[in-house]
């Protein structure tokens, strides 16, 4: 790889050791996927969170990148941590994960990261321009990045995407570069529209195509449907990055006729839908993954106002940030008659799995990883269905 | 022998080998705080820990560095490709790693193996090095398969395709119709295909394989001393025979 002077400064540890050691780790990377150089990056958004998924190992990583003076230097945001910071009693959590979870979002704070805990920072801390590099890990956000906005960012790891916001720099492959933000197939998508529709055709895209760049033709995404998109293909396939014609700010940039087309319709979608659903019977409904935004708050709010919780063997939780719980007040108090409105977490990356064996959420991405990170029986329904259970 | 990869991690360790044969997920495949491998026996403390490459959960990365806090992380970390999730947790963790190795079959659990991962090398103690040929001379999706007698040193009792040691001064290619002429009678002409060199480990002897695909030309074989019978095997018929290293390998490569 070719390294600049500076660079090359860095790599020798004249810097001191943390830059050190997140230069070697960018150069590692950097050669196992055949880049020729660095690029400077605007922004960088981090996983590696949840004390649940990182574990004493992470915690201890943590530690010792502090001590070593490790600090940020691009504007970084943090994904969700596995409790909600405030009222992680509600969630079942013990003492002792609560004390390693909230050092954690201490050392990333002493690192200069914003301690936001969301999985969508884009609407709000952390928006990156069309064309901005970046360095992104959390599969949902870096894929809506990378595909509405138009910013250039691979599937980064939490450590990785670390080290790229220390250096304020990421190894030049992938999605970076121009030739391989082509698409790969078309998708003619026959869908109601509905935001459910949009999980069970990311569904149906992942488990179509794994990997690839889709093109997408007869969708009109906004904000919370490209939100819905981009988290169930990243989670079903690895799909880090799609254009929708019409709708995407690249999509007008290529020429598709020559790409085998895929169509996704009724059946598609119902097999999408079966491979999701593996139990009719839940103890807790999770919604907000990724992070519910402000329109879809309100949505929920005016679809519940008036209306009563009569089952209460079923817990109902809400997800989203601590900054939107805060700007819409009054549809919190309607949403918690029904559960808690939880910040900074979501039941994917919490320690459900000690409290509940059965779970039903409206997130096609919900749906692949409650069973493998949380040893849960997944629904998933839209949000109406899965109310209608509990009222 | 000393065989050339690619620095991933930097550093230098020496150490005894251990192996798993399959890609590993540290999550789950490794006990972070005992160095206990759970998908096979052993432990990877202090070891040369051998694999293909890294698969599974990123969470991996943590626990490598986990093994690290409690002093149980091997002494340094050989693939044939790393990928992320490994390449992360040995930078991280300061463990040597080098990568694109020719296989890990040059290795067996015990080797002694230095690893120089400042410049990308390693240095395998006490084995020595055969460079031999192994040649599919086939017609119509049927290949010949020689039988070894039970005496031969080397595989006794196996079926092999018409194999044979690289002379000095001999080229790969020379070597492999010298073979066939001398234990089939059977003249071929230039190769129609060859693949990548195979290795294989028979104790201390490590062998670098190079195939070859010739036409046999309608020829029936007439057998050498070193055989004892032939036959024209199809793909589907070596299932149930008992043959040499790779056979099915090189056969599936050429044939089909």
């Amino acid at each position: 790889m070719d390294l600049t002077r500076a660079e090359l400064a860095v790599l020798n540890g004249e810097e001191g050791e943390g830059k050190q050691k997140a230069m070697e780790l960018i150069t590692a990377l950097g050669k196992i996927y055949g880049a020729e150089n660095l690029i400077d990056i605007t922004s960088a958004h981090l996983s590696g969170a949840s004390y649940k998924t990182i574990g004493d190992g992470g915690l201890k990583y943590l530690e010792d990148m502090v001590s070593g003076n490790a600090k940020v230097s691009v504007n970084s945001t943090l994904n969700p941590v596995g409790m909600d910071r405030t009222r992680w009693k509600e969630m079942h959590i013990t003492e002792e994960f609560a004390e390693k979870q909230n050092r954690i979002i201490e050392l990333y704070g002493k690192m200069g990261v914003k301690t936001t805990c969301s999985c969508t920072p884009y609407v709000g801390p952390n928006v990156p321009k069309f064309k901005d590099h970046v360095a992104w890990a959390e599969s949902s956000a870096l894929s809506f990045v990378n595909s509405f906005i138009g910013a250039r960012t691979n599937r980064e790891g939490g450590p990785g995407a670390l080290a790229a916001a220390i250096l304020g720099k990421t190894a030049n492959y992938g999605l970076h570069l121009d030739e391989n933000r082509k698409p790969t197939a078309v998708i003619d998508a026959d869908i109601d529209g509905s935001i459910f529709s949009y999980s069970l055709l990311g569904q149906a895209v992942g488990m179509a195509i794994g990997s690839g760049v889709p093109y997408f033709r007869n969708i009109r995404p906004e904000v919370e449907e490209a939100k819905t998109l981009s988290a169930a293909m990243a989670a079903s396939g690895s799909v880090a990055l799609y254009h929708a014609e019409g709708v995407t700010p690249e999509a007008k940039n290529f020429d598709v006729s020559d790409l085998e087309t895929i169509h996704i319709g009724k059946q598609e979608l119902q097999n999408a839908y079966d491979k999701l659903n593996k139990t009719d019977d839940i103890q807790l409904i999770a919604i907000g993954c990724p992070h519910l935004t402000e329109k879809e708050m309100h949505q929920i709010a005016s679809f519940l106002k008036g209306k009563e919780k009569r089952n209460k063997d079923i817990e109902i939780w809400f997800c989203t940030s601590a900054a939107i719980r805060d700007k819409c007040p009054d549809d919190v108090r309607i949403m918690e008659r029904f559960g808690p409105v939880l910040a900074d977490t979501c039941m994917v990356v919490a320690p459900i799995e000690g409290s509940f064996e059965r779970t039903g959420t409206n997130s096609a991405k919900a749906g692949n990883y409650l069973p493998t990170l949380c040893s849960q029986k997944a629904m998933c329904r839209d949000i109406s269905a899965l109310m209608e259970m509990v009222m | 022998m000393i065989f050339e990869g690619r620095t991933i991690s930097p550093g230098k360790a020496k150490g005894e080998v251990i192996k798993i044969d399959e890609p590993l997920s540290f999550l789950g495949g490794v006990n972070g705080s005992t160095g206990d491998i759970n998908v096979k026996g052993g432990n990877v403390a202090g070891k040369i820990l051998v694999f293909p490459k890294g698969k599974g959960s990123t969470v991996g990365s943590f626990v490598m560095y986990d093994l690290k806090v409690h002093g149980k992380q091997p002494a340094a970390v050989i693939n044939e490709s790393a990928e992320v999730i490994v390449a992360t947790g040995a930078v991280i963790s300061s463990i040597p790693m080098v990568d694109q190795i020719p296989s890990i079959r040059l290795f067996e659990d015990g080797d002694i193996v230095t690893v120089d991962a400042d410049n990308g090398t390693i240095d395998i103690e006490g084995i020595s090095f055969k460079e031999i040929v192994s040649s599919v001379v086939s017609t119509g999706g049927r290949c010949i398969l020689l039988k070894r007698p039970e005496s031969n040193r080397s595989y006794p009792g196996h079926w092999s395709l018409v194999a044979g040691k690289i002379e000095e001064g001999e080229s790969p290619e020379e070597a492999a119709r010298r073979e066939i002429m001398e234990e089939t009678s059977i003249e071929v002409g230039e190769p129609i295909g060859n693949m990548d060199p195979l290795y294989v480990r028979e104790g201390k002897t490590l062998f670098k394989v190079y195939p070859f695909h010739f036409d046999s030309k309608g020829k029936e074989p007439i057998l050498n001393e070193e055989n004892e019978a032939f036959t024209w095997a199809s793909i589907d018929d070596i299932s149930s025979m008992k043959t040499v290293t790779d056979t099915d390998k090189v056969m599936r490569y050429f044939l089909r």
